[in-house]
């Protein structure tokens, strides 16, 4: 166990940097599910089809191949729209932590759609109408009506999707960015002792996974407490 | 509409994240691709510092030309495409200067030997390798090597002995790993590290080396140098006269011993 | 930017050899994660403390930490323990294959159990009571009743588990395996051309998921095809 002296910082640091990669792609996945959803519940022909090869894309490429994707061809591609812009620009380089962030809500986000889109279908009409009554604009009967609702239903399945989020984070790892996994791997190639270091990283995410799982336990009690018949 | 507002946001969410990004290198910092994996050449201590023999050589060169150096982790098998995607501008991983490398990319005069020996299990029935140092393709038979993914020690497996059954692994410690473990009989991979983190030590009884060195220059190159993209001849030449420099002033032989008992650079490559 | 087209007919067919370890640990785990899944959720729903509670903690570790950490403590961490070196079920763990299908049956059979779980709650209790009222044992409710109507309700659910060990089977290329991932990364080291390659082979796991969901497809209907209205 002394192995570990020394190492406990690292393990800190790289606990810090999939907190801070959590954060970042929990806002990026919540953008992609609400366009998504959006763009499929709308009459637009081409949003629909657009959304739906998101969705087809992203559910069936795996994690990993994504993030090696992103790492590898962003910077081609975003060279080249960039250089559209201001033609001086060389070249563009997306950091890993950008590459991972953007790639891993791209794919959770893709899951998101399909469950923002049901919790939306699953709003109450009847409240709908009662807003328009009221004379509320679209806007209004959005982020008074069916926003709030629309949470309600989607908690369960985003607590599960915030956990794939922290759990994918670990993939990341293999285009060097120096989370918990990444620093387990420079701790064996120093140290030579597998079986710790990786359990040190599985304690940390089921930390994690914890941490998640009792605050969308909370927030469904909190978005559940104007019903008294779900107690 | 929700569409609209929606719209707005993907916009703006696009626009934030295209010049957000912005990253340009100034001529000043430099940053520097290796594995942070492998001991004693490029690896992190507990206290989070990166060091080893090919960190000290790119502090050494850094120095001399002036720049600030910036590093970067990246996994051995992406090390070359990494480059050419501009994750980084030189390498510094203890990369073998190889023909099938320089098509892709430029590199640096060596500034260590290159050289891959097999270790395996003491005492073997049959011996891999014949008196004249050549290897014997049947007594590979029924034998696991464990090599590394993208390294000179494939491509010498590849083109000598293609019949051999060959694991490929995406890091260098596991190599070892698995040897004391029995998933492979023996590995190909760096003598200097084998001797050091491998041989000399406890886990390591009972192995050794089971073949002689090879350094077959088609394979293994000149030597191993810092990797560039081609076509920037003016920072080629000045890493060139800054490992010149290490060379001549002792410097690289001063790095090499704090890892190895003996310089493991070719003294020839100085003078010129 | 030049997209090097031959190279992509070049690496294709290297690409499309790994489909069958590919297909192997997709199989085999998603065989091996049902059954142990079906056990566990026996246990969870058992009632009963010392069967509930050891089959919750192994849920709430499997589906908490990410398959890659559960990968590569197998692989490498386990090795690394005596008793699993000496014992008779090293042969397993000393073979990557064996190694990958371990991690990749305990990850899934975390998920589906819990996915099971939630098609037997869904089983309405009407049904139930029925079966009691005409004097069928739990056993034979459990068997006759709940399970058909279960396995409908989980279903789609579980369809969306088979994927995703489909894409979880990448993960097998970190630990030497050749599958479709393994094969690709070992093209794209040696002609350092990750953009070609890594979108073909994005196009054939897309392809795959694709064939995989028109089947389930067939099977929910072919389930449900009495509740059509």
């Amino acid at each position: 166990m002394d192995i570990l002296v020394g190492w406990w910082d690292d393990y800190f640091w790289g606990s810090v940097v999939v907190a801070q990669v959590f954060v970042c792609s929990l806002i990026l996945m919540i953008i992609f599910g609400l366009i998504g959803a959006a763009a499929k519940l709308s009459d637009n022909f081409i949003a629909q089809k657009l959304a739906n090869g998101y969705t087809i894309v992203f559910r069936g490429t795996p994690e990993i191949l994504v993030i090696l994707l992103l790492y590898f061809g962003s910077a081609i591609a975003l060279t080249s729209i960039a250089q559209i812009f201001n033609p001086d620009i060389k070249f563009f380089d997306v950091p890993p932590f950008w590459a991972g962030t953007i790639a891993i809500a791209l794919i959770v986000g893709s899951y998101a759609t399909e469950t923002f889109r049901g919790a939306f279908l699953g709003v109450n009409p009847g409240s709908i109408e009662a807003a328009r009554a009221l004379g509320m604009s679209n806007l209004q009967t959005f982020i008074y009506v069916r926003v709030p609702e629309m949470w309600r239903l989607a908690l369960p399945a985003f607590g599960n999707h915030m956990l794939s989020l922290v759990k994918d984070t670990a993939l990341i790892s293999i285009i060097g960015l120096n989370e918990t996994l990444f620093v387990a791997k420079q701790a064996i190639g120093t140290t030579g002792e597998p079986f710790i270091m990786y359990i040190v990283v599985g304690l940390i995410y089921l930390g994690f996974s914890t941490i998640i799982t009792l605050s969308v336990m909370g927030l469904e009690r909190f978005g559940q407490r104007h019903l008294v018949s779900s107690r | 509409m929700k569409f609209t507002t929606v719209r707005k946001l993907t916009i703006g969410l696009t626009a934030a994240l295209t010049f957000g990004t912005a990253f340009g290198a100034s001529a000043e910092t430099l940053r520097v691709g290796m594995e942070c994996t492998y001991a004693p050449f490029n690896y992190r201590t507990a206290d989070g510092e990166l060091t080893g023999y090919d960190v000290d050589v790119a502090k050494g060169v850094a120095e001399i030309i002036g720049a600030d150096l910036e590093y970067v982790c990246q996994q051995w098998d992406g090390m070359i495409p990494a480059l050419l995607a501009n994750k980084f501008d030189l390498i510094v991983a203890s990369m073998s200067i190889t023909n099938s490398r320089l098509e892709k990319i430029d590199f640096s005069s060596p500034y260590r030997d290159s050289v891959g020996r097999l270790v395996g299990k003491s005492g073997m029935e049959k011996p891999l390798f014949d008196a004249a140092d050549k290897p014997i393709p049947e007594n590979f038979a029924g034998l696991r090597i464990g090599l590394e993914r993208a390294s000179t020690y494939e491509s010498w497996f590849n083109a000598i002995l293609p019949d051999a059954d060959i694991v490929l692994y995406d890091g260098s410690e596991p190599l070892y790993l698995d040897l004391v473990n029995g998933r492979v009989d023996a590995i190909m991979t760096n003598p200097m590290k084998a001797h050091l983190r491998f041989l000399a030590k406890e886990e390591g009884s009972g192995f050794e080396f089971v073949s002689p060195a090879i350094a077959e220059v088609e394979y293994f190159g000149t030597g191993v140098g810092i990797g560039l993209r081609q076509g920037q001849s003016e920072l080629k030449a000045s890493l060139d006269t800054a490992i010149k420099k290490l060379i001549n002033d002792g410097k690289l032989t001063e790095y090499a011993l704090k890892y190895f008992p003996f310089p493991i650079h070719n003294e020839e490559w100085g003078d010129s | 930017m030049s997209f090097d087209f031959t190279l992509i007919i070049d690496a294709v067919p290297k690409i499309l050899l790994g489909i069958g370890l590919t297909f192997q640990l997709l199989v085999v785990s998603a065989v091996l994660g049902l059954v142990l899944a079906i056990g566990i959720m026996l246990m969870r729903i058992s009632g009963k403390w010392y069967l509930s509670w050891p089959a919750q903690i192994y849920i709430y570790i499997f589906r908490g930490t990410p398959i890659l950490v559960q990968i590569f403590i197998v692989y490498y961490g386990f090795p690394q323990l005596e008793f699993i070196r000496e014992s008779f079920i090293w042969p397993l763990f000393r073979d990557p294959f064996g190694c990958a299908i371990v991690a990749l049956t305990l990850n899934t059979g975390a998920y589906v159990s819990e996915i099971l779980r939630g098609g037997v709650m869904g089983v309405d209790r009407g049904i139930l009571e029925a079966g009691t009222a005409l004097g069928l044992s739990v056993r034979q409710r459990f068997i006759h009743l709940t399970s058909p109507i279960a396995i409908r309700l989980a279903l789609p659910a579980y369809g969306n588990d088979v994927i995703s060990l489909l894409k979880s089977t990448a993960l097998a290329s970190t630990i030497t395996l050749a599958d479709m991932t393994g094969i690709a990364r070992t093209i794209v080291a040696q002609t350092f051309a990750p953009y070609e390659i890594f979108i073909s082979l994005a196009i054939i796991y897309m392809i795959l998921t694709w064939i995989l969901q028109k089947s389930l497809g067939r099977v929910e209907r072919y389930l449900g095809r009495y509740m059509q209205k």
